[in-house]
């Protein structure tokens, strides 16, 4: 007896969807038979956010983040403060950042971060443009908001070397004691790193 | 107190369980059986690593996709699923984000009859065992090592390249400084602590007219930074990171003298029998309960009066699980627990419980 399948174009839809980062086999199956049975799932909608997306989204010019258009609404909007940039390793390390509402300079993604053990070196980041950037908009000051891994230290390692020399002030976001948490339930190198990057609250 | 263990494809078992005793628990059986393989699944269920090898994926058995590793450890429900795509913690059935937490429950100290290595074999056996110990006794060092391991990997990674580049080396050598001193302070810090108990626990198993020695030796010189500038012309010849943590070792001396080299044999094993028994006696005085002490047929090596002298400086109370290819001592270890363990051929590894009947 021959072994029954789903048409082979259900199939298809399932081992696209399969594809999918984080869609296993039974959530492809799940999925797609939503999408042909139930009465509001509308495919057309979703089919045509795809192809909308796939087509308008890109990447800023600019900074890297997602962008309609040559430019982001960040980089298009003039009440930013262009003084201050501020690099990230990924476009959607952006967010997080803006929604603290606590930054109004404009930003750099560079795309990853520097990982021989991924293969992916210099060439793969977006430090040329950074650097012309840098060199077009002249800002005062570069907030390197990395990782705090190896490969994020790295990263601000090999452009602090890149940007020796230039008249720029370069910071780091400091690493210290979470919000709200108690001292106690911190972790000793967290605790060390709190010390070294300590603030003043006033002198007596 | 571990309470029981559950297996599945992991080295010669499909599927293996069984219930340890409080105090002592005894498995006998001939060679071959996978005793050893018992004990090294009670390490990688509490400590999530082999005593054996570096990584976890030769013990998968063979043909198998992952392997799983269960047990109580007093009420606590720990579970560990490995594969090489995937990794999952639980601790009572929920889902660990990291090892933390789940690293906290139990603690273990594994005694091997190849624990002779220790003084005889490279630097790499005696960094694995203070390794072993640090990733017990500090909560950070776990992370430390395994980050110093990544910028070091990724260091050599950029010096073997052709061009050179020695920007991405550079980019490489902050991280690596930083936390390679870390890692020479915790492993500095624990040789200190650990000396006067492996001192101790030399002269009562083994002969008191030997002074044994045992000193941290730095694989760079005090300054890391100045020793790896100093080694950067033979490093871009020999395209690897020379100095740092990664070339540690620790001197073992039999008055004054190398041990590999001046001490008998007997010696030997009594040092090294000497360094387990200081780990499991630095945990103890530590977090003030024994580690679990498993004890891989170390008993066939050893005269009477050290086997019993052995015991006798172990952490009392401490809960003992010990494998054994014969039974001839058994009269002086007084086993809540026995177990045989057989070849059933197609039924597998199967136990007889000896005793209690």
């Amino acid at each position: 007896m021959r072994k029954v399948e789903y048409p082979p174009p259900l199939q298809e839809l399932i081992r696209q969807l399969h594809r999918m980062p984080g869609i296993g086999p039974r959530s492809a199956e799940r999925i797609a038979l939503w999408m042909i049975q139930a009465p509001n799932s509308r495919p057309g909608e979703i089919s045509d956010a795809i192809s909308r997306c796939t087509k308008t989204v890109l990447s800023c010019r600019d900074c890297g983040f997602f962008a309609e258009g040559e430019l982001c609404t960040i980089c298009n909007d003039p009440s930013r403060d262009r003084s201050v940039l501020c690099v990230v390793e990924q476009p959607t390390d952006i967010l997080p950042l803006e929604r603290t509402g606590a930054f109004r300079g404009i930003y750099h993604a560079l795309g990853g971060k520097l990982s021989p053990l991924n293969h992916v070196g210099p060439e793969d980041l977006r430090f040329d443009s950074l650097l012309q950037r840098i060199k077009q908009a002249a800002p005062q000051e570069l907030i390197l908001a990395l990782g705090a891994d190896v490969e994020g230290e790295a990263t601000a390692s090999y452009l602090s070397q890149l940007l020796a020399g230039m008249p720029l002030r370069i910071t780091r976001l400091a690493q210290g004691l979470p919000a709200g948490l108690s001292l106690e339930s911190a972790d000793d190198l967290t605790i060390s790193r709190a010390f070294t990057g300590r603030t003043e609250v006033g002198r007596s | 107190m571990l309470r029981n263990l559950s297996i599945r494809d992991f080295r010669c078992f499909t599927r293996f369980d069984l219930d340890f005793d409080p105090g002592i628990t005894c498995i006998v059986g001939g060679n071959a059986l996978g005793k050893t393989s018992l004990l090294e699944a009670v390490v990688i269920l509490t400590r999530l690593q082999s005593p054996r090898t570096n990584s976890l994926a030769p013990v998968i058995r063979t043909g198998a996709k992952g392997l799983v590793v269960d047990g109580m450890v007093d009420n606590r429900h720990m579970q560990f699923d490995y594969s090489p795509k995937r990794r999952k913690l639980a601790l009572d059935s929920v889902e660990q984000k990291d090892a933390h937490e789940y690293l906290q429950v139990a603690r273990a100290v594994f005694f091997a009859n190849t624990d002779i290595d220790l003084v005889r074999g490279t630097g790499e056996e005696r960094r694995r065992f203070l390794d072993f110990l640090g990733s017990q006794f500090f909560r950070d060092y776990r992370n430390i090592l395994r980050s110093y391991d990544k910028a070091l990997r990724s260091r050599n990674a950029y010096l073997k390249m052709t061009p050179a580049r020695p920007r991405e080396v550079a980019a490489y050598t902050k991280p690596l400084i930083d936390l390679g001193q870390q890692l020479t302070e915790l492993r500095g810090s624990l040789v200190r602590r650990l000396e006067p108990k492996a001192i101790a626990a030399f002269n009562l198993i083994g002969e008191r007219d030997e002074q044994f020695g045992l000193e941290y030796h730095c694989g760079s010189s005090a300054d890391f930074q100045a020793a790896l500038a100093a080694s950067a012309e033979e490093e871009a010849r020999l395209r690897t990171t020379l100095v740092g943590p990664h070339r540690d070792d620790l001197l073992l001396q039999l008055s004054g003298q190398p041990a590999a080299i001046y001490a008998s044999e007997g010696q030997q094993r009594t040092m090294a029998i000497a360094l387990k028994v200081s780990h499991a006696r630095l945990l103890e005085s530590e977090f003030g309960r024994s580690p679990l002490l498993l004890l891989d047929d170390v008993f066939g090596e050893l005269d009477i009066g050290r086997r019993n002298r052995l015991f006798a400086t172990l952490p009392a109370g401490g809960q003992r699980i010990i494998t054994t290819t014969s039974l001839a001592w058994l009269h002086d270890v007084p086993a809540g627990r026995l177990y045989g363990i057989k070849d059933d051929g197609a039924r597998g590894r199967v136990l007889d419980v000896i005793s209690p009947r």
